[in-house]
């Protein structure tokens, strides 16, 4: 599998998706075009250029996987957390989860000591809980906390 | 007369206290954004959009069209003196600037950046002040046909921003189809929606842009370095060029903006591409080309001018025609909309204080950038001493507070991550994010106009051959096709 090709997959079974919920929709007449037909042929243009994308990708220079799995694996550390981060805001609060999230990414992601982090973390996630929450007024998640 | 008049209107709006505080916000905040590696003017542009939402439209758009040509200014600070371009179109300035600082001349090239930056930006004002208004004129003949051709061509234009036109057109498509989900603006049919209620009103552009360029690009600076740099001291008393350094940027700084301003107006990279030309210019009408490269000032001053010059290129077609050329123009035109504000034909003649208080806020805005620039360089150089490993969480946590704040819904969040993900994707695979937000801002939009000249017309498709206007856009947009098929196919970097 080379680069274009996984790039071209995500058009591919984006396309073919949309193609397929597509035909579920009215289609109207040519004088009175109805709400799939734009998305028709949008998605039938994504699914031409996937497929000519995967066959122009063929013969390149394969991707390593382990390689790349390996390069990723601080953006994928952050985008696991952030996901984290977003499901605990509701239940914990901004402010805690706050805390814990930038903490996460102090201590694992850019590998500072626990003490560093923690401070860092507590003065990142107060300062913005202070200064989104209070002084921009900004409605936050409260959760467990009192405020 | 009525240029004048206008603008004398635009100062009266401009020079409010409000809106030259948000000028200065906007341009401290630019200046920032372009100093520091990893943060573009669009991720900038879009991490302030949130606090916009208590402004009225015109301090909306005083204080980010600040941010974008504030980065111009702020990207050549690292680039002459850490050999690191702050933005992508500081980058041919590292070639002459980081030499000139090397041999002690870098305050000079500061100043000659900062002051052609200023001139570039001010004459690329003028042009934009006069030609904005007769396109905007010209395109309230328009009617659907004319916008659908005029979608076509922005559509394939959108296709050449990235470095091959088979991998980047349909990111234009999947914009495009994600643009029809929600509501069916013409039948209210749903669509794509699987029954989620935070999808009736289609995916939210601010999610989709703050994870693509805002995430996106934190995600992608993870895997850089700056570490180990030398940063080039620099002294006040030295930012003063030389006689002869003076007399030697004054063609370069006017051929700047001359190219800056055209290649602006086009849409794609302009500011990549107008710095790299006016550096190639340069050197060709240099008596030795060669010294190119070894600290010449007309290879600082020249691409800097140009650059900024793109950014009032680069608004002509935004406001009067409300096509976003750029990222950095889809982003404020996202703030605009936000607003409930749309850029086009009729924005000039509608919302004329916007207009003109935003040409007027320019004026400042680069007088503001000046004196910003020169004094205050080495406050800016220290930013740089502040660890990526700190900022990126900072950087994180306004993007998802900022994205929550428009709904208080935690779904935006989760649009915000996937965007992210994909935009950082895409980086990886050297496929460009940002033709999927512009289709998504254009695509309703035509769509709507799609349909409509097919109901007028009965169900015929000669109504976009039938009216001269439309007739000359779609032969343009065929051409482009046909040219960027043709580039496509001779320089295949798949």
């Amino acid at each position: 599998m080379t680069k274009t090709r996984a790039g071209s997959l995500v058009f591919l079974v984006a396309g073919f998706y949309g193609l397929i919920l597509t035909l579920q929709l009215p289609m109207g007449k040519w004088n009175e075009p109805g709400a799939g037909a734009f998305p028709l042929i949008v998605s039938s243009l994504l699914c031409i250029f996937g497929i000519g994308m995967f066959i122009a990708g063929k013969g390149k220079v394969a991707l390593d996987w382990r390689a790349l799995i390996k390069e990723q694996w601080t953006p994928f550390q952050i985008i696991v957390l952030t996901g984290a981060f977003i499901l605990a805001m509701e239940r914990l609060g901004y402010l805690l989860s706050a805390l814990l999230y930038i903490f996460a990414l102090l201590f694992w992601v850019s590998r500072y000591r626990i003490w560093i982090a923690l401070g860092l973390a507590v003065c990142i996630g107060i300062g913005s809980w202070y200064m989104f929450g209070k002084l921009f007024e900004t409605p936050l998640p409260r959760g467990i906390l009192p405020f | 007369m009525d240029v004048l008049n206008n603008l004398l209107t635009g100062f009266a709006t401009a020079l409010t206290l409000k809106n030259v505080y948000l000028a200065f916000i906007g341009c401290l905040w630019g200046t920032i954004v372009g100093v520091l590696p990893g943060i573009g003017p669009v991720a900038g542009i879009t991490l302030l959009i949130p606090a916009t939402f208590g402004l009225d439209a015109t301090g909306a758009i005083i204080m980010l069209a600040g941010i974008y040509y504030g980065a111009m200014y702020g990207g050549s600070t690292t680039s002459i003196l850490m050999n690191i371009p702050g933005e992508s179109a500081s980058v041919i300035t590292c070639l002459d600037g980081y030499q000139m600082a090397r041999k002690g001349r870098g305050g000079a090239a500061l100043f000659i950046a900062a002051f052609g930056s200023w001139i570039g930006g001010t004459l690329s004002i003028i042009g934009l002040m006069l030609l904005a208004p007769i396109l905007a004129d010209f395109a309230t003949k328009f009617g659907p046909p004319e916008m659908f051709a005029i979608f076509v061509i922005a559509f394939i234009l959108l296709s050449s921003l990235g470095s091959n036109f088979f991998t980047t057109m349909p990111v234009v498509l999947l914009g495009l189809l994600l643009a029809s989900v929600g509501m069916d603006p013409l039948t209210g049919v749903l669509r794509f929606t699987h029954g989620v209620k935070n999808l009736y009103d289609g995916i939210g552009f601010i999610a989709v842009a703050m994870g693509a360029f805002g995430m996106g690009e934190v995600l992608a600076s993870t895997q850089e370095s700056t570490e180990g740099r030398t940063v080039q001291k620099v002294r006040l008393r030295e930012l003063l060029p030389t006689s002869k350094e003076l007399r030697s940027s004054w063609g370069p700084i006017f051929r700047g903006s001359g190219i800056g301003f055209f290649v602006g107006i086009l849409p794609g990279s302009a500011h990549i591409v107008s710095s790299f030309l006016s550096y190639l210019v340069e050197k060709r009408l240099a008596k030795r080309p060669e010294e190119f490269g070894t600290g010449r000032i007309e290879g600082v001053a020249g691409p800097e001018t140009a650059n900024n010059a793109a950014s009032g290129g680069a608004m002509i077609p935004f406001l009067g025609l409300g096509i976003p050329t750029g990222p950095p123009a889809a982003v404020m035109m996202i703030a605009l909309l936000i607003h409930g504000i749309r850029p086009g034909p009729l924005f000039i003649s509608e919302q004329p204080l916007i207009f003109w208080g935003l040409i007027a806020s320019m004026y400042i805005g680069n007088v503001i950038l000046l004196i910003l620039n020169l004094p205050m360089v080495s406050i800016f150089v220290n930013l740089l001493r502040v660890p990526f490993g700190i900022l990126f969480p900072i950087i994180l946590l306004i993007c998802l507070i900022g994205t929550y704040t428009i709904n208080l819904e935690t779904f935006d969040l989760m649009v915000l991550l996937c965007a992210g993900g994909l935009g950082y994707l895409f980086r990886s695979w050297n496929i460009q994010i940002a033709p999927l937000v512009l289709a998504m801002i254009l695509g309703p939009a035509a769509e709507v106009s799609f349909r409509q000249s097919l109901m007028r017309s009965g169900g015929s498709f000669s109504i976009f051959v039938d009216s001269p206007i439309a007739l000359v856009l779609l032969i343009v947009s065929c051409l482009l096709l046909a040219w960027n098929i043709y580039r496509a196919l001779k320089t295949p970097t798949l």
